[in-house]
């Protein structure tokens, strides 16, 4: 299975604030879903990401996406069909807009 | 992201390195400026300031930017800090050499002005003969080098009608994307502007035909900075910030080191030397007025208004007196 890369191209980084936002919302057991805590930005497209999202994201170093999953399942306590149903997804959103490849 | 979410830092800073250039174009806003320019050790000193804060690209402009002595060595540093480092020049005095100078010091990408398909319509709106075969020359050159080239075009009266010439021009010289900017009323395009600026009714044509060459341009990116676009009501992916992004996104930085929201608005809110940029990007009143815009006069009732916020808040400050006024080029009827 073939790694997962960040264009290099894309610049980005995390919010603070919305982070820590986010910790504290699923440190107390809610939903930190709708808080955007980094900003992806490419060629005039923008995307901000959830907590998630994020993990994922910087997860792209090379990884498959068996190896993305494993990892988030050790960090967040979620569904593993779910995670990988979702980790799919975003990932082939990502590739679609051009923000990460496949490659060796 | 609305409004209501503040991000730490602009995503990118224009940072006008100079006000000096050997043009002398009809629309330039940045004519009137007579600060003095920051020497090499100040301005990397505002590098530090700006990409500790989280800042993620620079896009150099003045003046041109070329013409600083020490351009090559501010953009290193600036490269140096993960800084994304870009610049807009007119290409007159950018040949091979100066294009390899350029990637070696970490220019990602250079955009170049040109004006008109027509070189004899350039060269007279920029006073300079010759500029339009140096403008294309420069392209061919930055491509060699490796570093991306876009170009840029100001829609005015002069090419308001050569969109396509204007295209083709970018796909022949493999440019990754075609700026097409909006008319600024500010400096020499205020004094212009009768002579220039299209009536709203022209802007509603002239975007009608752009969005519709965007959709058949799949090889060429072509990239629009005006909000007043939502007002066609043409379909459109989600966009994180709605109306401009200057007080939003972006930030503007005077040869002097004044903070502007943008090139166009020419309200100092802070100087970076001598202040906190976080202060200023959180707490600036006019940049709490642009994010928190209050729809006046025909925008009260307008069902566009949640997706432009009123237009180019530049334009209404400068025609109007207030950025919460419609954008004058709005063309919607009230």
């Amino acid at each position: 299975m073939q790694g997962i890369h960040r264009n290099p191209d894309v610049l980005w980084r995390e919010e603070d604030e919305q982070r820590d936002q986010a910790q504290t919302a699923l440190e107390q057991g809610g939903d930190a879903g709708d808080i955007a805590t980094s900003l992806l930005f490419k060629d005039g497209v923008m995307l901000s990401l959830n907590i998630l999202g994020t993990e994922i994201w910087k997860l792209c170093d090379g990884r498959t996406s068996e190896e993305i999953v494993a990892e988030l399942l050790s960090c967040f306590e979620v569904d593993e069909d779910a995670l990988r149903t979702d980790v799919t997804g975003f990932l082939n959103e990502l590739k679609e807009k051009g923000f990460i490849h496949y490659g060796e | 992201m609305g409004n209501e979410w503040l991000v730490k830092a602009p995503l990118t800073i224009n940072w006008a390195l100079n006000n000096s250039c050997n043009f002398a174009c009809r629309h330039c806003y940045s004519r009137v400026e007579t600060g003095e320019e920051l020497d090499g050790d100040t301005l990397r000193g505002c590098f530090d300031k700006v990409a500790k804060m989280g800042v993620m690209a620079v896009n150099f402009g003045g003046g041109e930017p070329l013409l600083r002595a020490d351009l090559l060595e501010m953009a290193s540093h600036a490269a140096s800090l993960k800084l994304r480092v870009s610049m807009n020049s007119n290409g007159y005095l950018l040949d091979r050499a100066k294009a390899g100078e350029l990637k070696q010091a970490g220019f990602a990408a250079v955009g170049i002005s040109l004006d008109s398909h027509d070189a004899a319509v350039h060269d007279r709106f920029r006073g300079v003969e010759g500029s339009h075969a140096r403008a294309l020359a420069a392209l061919g050159f930055l491509k060699e080098a490796g570093i991306r080239t876009s170009l840029s075009t100001v829609i005015c009266t002069i090419n308001l009608d050569s969109l396509d010439e204007i295209i083709a021009l970018a796909r022949q010289y493999g440019v990754s994307r075609l700026n097409l900017h909006n008319f600024k009323c500010a400096g020499h395009g205020l004094a212009n502007k009768d002579e220039l600026d299209l009536s709203p009714a022209q802007w509603q044509a002239f975007y009608r035909r752009a969005m519709a060459a965007k959709d058949k341009c799949a090889d060429l990116e072509l990239s629009f900075d005006d909000p007043v676009i939502a007002s066609l009501g043409l379909p459109t992916e989600s966009s994180l910030v709605k109306g401009s992004v200057c007080g939003k996104l972006s930030l503007a930085i005077k040869a002097n080191g004044d903070i502007t929201p943008c090139g166009f608005i020419p309200v100092v809110i802070g100087n970076i030397v001598r202040d906190d940029l976080g202060e200023v990007w959180r707490n600036a009143p006019l940049l709490t007025k642009m994010r928190h815009k209050e729809p006046h006069g025909k925008c009260g009732t307008c069902d566009h208004y949640s997706d432009c916020l009123g237009g180019c808040s530049a334009r209404a400050l400068a025609l109007t007196g207030d950025i919460n006024n419609p954008d004058p080029h709005c063309w919607v009827e009230p």
